[in-house]
């Protein structure tokens, strides 16, 4: 008996030792065969939530590079909208007698870029943004600006590396517009107040406008592509001219916060503007 | 007492670095440094066995639970703390004696040969086998071999840059 005591205090650690080697086996054995064992999903259970807390703070860190990332799947996904394109028929025949034939072709009309906002005023009457491209990256004059949320501004001014934006928060500014559903076109100005509201002038007041309807671009300007979106009714007035209505608009862009812009550039606004400049001279 | 506290500390201090950053670590695309293994290193060797294979068990299996690889971890480092004794003695020669002083394999009670061998010993012991069970498969061999040989290097590189920024300080105590 003395004798097994003695043994068993000498080769107690090698016990220990064949015990934990054993159970490592058992544990690696178990967690290749089955997905769902038991003590793999208890320690998951227990270290899931640590290393979601501890990714989700490297994440804050790599937040930089995915939204460059984010951006640009998102010029690819733009760039593939419907009114992006302009479609051409070759001949009215080949519509009538073929109706999805190959004479169909899409014309690029608009391109898109991205540019990030490196100073901008927000609380003054005439308000204005620079951001961080210019001629040297394809910037020229009168490409539309749009934030995340919806139309920020043209572009005004080009220098080599630079380009001014005038935002909608400019007196100048006006951009033509369109109320759904009422489908009533107008021109949005901004008064020089409150940077989160625009006014949609030159609705007729018969038309049905409701507190909540959106507002889009509607394309007659050839610089914002048709159907982005500039923001919702927030207050319907009867103007100074009782055949117009005035329509406050909330502005979806929130000045305040945006750095990244999309520019939008209508690839045949020389050949419009030149058919335009015809019809004045006359 | 003072001794047994440091050691705590130094073990959890490791497994957090081993956990939050070198886990993550992916030189080249597979060479990973395992730097908790300094941890183990630098156990006092007069602990009682069973206690140093209870050690190196579980910090193998907090590892682990970490890095998704139940037992790979546990077993190669309870299988390198039983084989430390020996690579001791045999790097100490014949007359090594394990109650005879406190060994405390540490650099400037040891010279930087006894560490650097006894380091590189242990690492590919423990990177051996835990590639090998992480795994589980001699098919590729090759690339096997080039994630044993490159997580080894890389490791002993790392230990022992922490060991002699950290631990230096001994050699001018004593």
């Amino acid at each position: 008996m003395n004798n097994l005591i003695e043994f068993f205090k000498k080769a107690f650690h090698i016990i220990v030792l064949a015990v934990l080697l054993i159970l490592s086996v058992v544990m690696l054995g178990k967690s290749l065969a089955f997905n769902e064992y038991r003590l793999s999903r208890a320690v998951q259970g227990i270290v899931g939530p640590i290393q979601k807390s501890g990714a989700g703070m490297v994440h804050r860190f790599r937040l930089g590079p995915e939204n460059e990332a984010l951006v640009e799947q998102n010029i690819r996904l733009m760039r593939e909208q419907e009114n992006m394109f302009l479609e051409k028929v070759d001949t009215v025949l080949t519509e009538m007698s073929k109706p999805d034939s190959t004479n169909r072709r899409q014309v690029r009309l608009y391109d898109y870029t991205f540019a990030h906002v490196i100073f901008k005023t927000v609380d003054r009457a005439f308000n204005y943004m620079i951001v961080d491209k210019g001629s040297r990256d394809g910037i020229v004059r009168d490409m539309a600006v749009l934030s995340p949320e919806g139309v920020a501004g043209v572009i005004t001014d080009v220098s080599s590396n630079f380009a001014t934006v005038r935002p909608i928060l400019h007196p100048e500014s006006r951009i033509s517009a369109v109320v759904n559903p009422a489908n009533q076109n107008g021109t949005l100005i901004w008064e020089g107040d409150d940077p989160h509201v625009a006014y949609l002038e030159a609705i007729p007041q018969h038309s049905e406008i409701n507190i909540g309807d959106s507002v889009f671009t509607n394309g007659f300007s050839n610089i914002f592509p048709k159907g982005l979106f500039i923001g919702t009714v927030k207050e319907v007035q009867v103007g100074n001219n009782a055949s117009f209505l005035t329509i406050k608009v909330n502005l979806a862009t929130k000045y305040a916060d945006v750095y990244t812009v999309y520019l939008v550039e209508n690839l045949f606004k020389s050949e419009i503007d030149s058919l335009k400049a015809d019809f004045k001279d006359e | 007492m003072n001794n047994i506290i440091s050691n705590i500390l130094r073990f959890l201090v490791f497994l957090i670095v081993q956990i939050v950053i070198c886990q993550h670590v992916c030189l080249f695309g597979y060479m990973t440094p395992a730097l908790f293994l300094l941890a183990l290193f630098l156990l006092p060797l007069e602990l009682p066995l069973s206690l140093q294979y209870l050690i190196g068990f579980a910090s193998g299996f907090v590892v682990d639970a970490f890095a998704h690889t139940l037992g790979v971890s546990s077993f190669s480092c309870t299988l390198m703390m039983f084989l430390r004794p020996f690579i001791v003695r045999f790097l100490n020669g014949t007359n090594f004696n394990r109650f005879e002083s406190i060994e405390r394999p540490m650099p400037g009670v040891k010279d930087f040969r006894w560490i650097f061998l006894y380091t590189l010993i242990l690492t590919s012991i423990y990177q051996v086998i835990s590639v090998l069970l992480g795994t589980m498969t001699f098919r590729n061999f090759g690339h096997t071999l080039l994630v044993m040989i490159g997580n080894t290097l890389f490791t002993v590189f790392v230990v022992l840059c922490v060991e002699y920024i950290f631990y230096n300080k001994v050699r001018n105590e004593s």
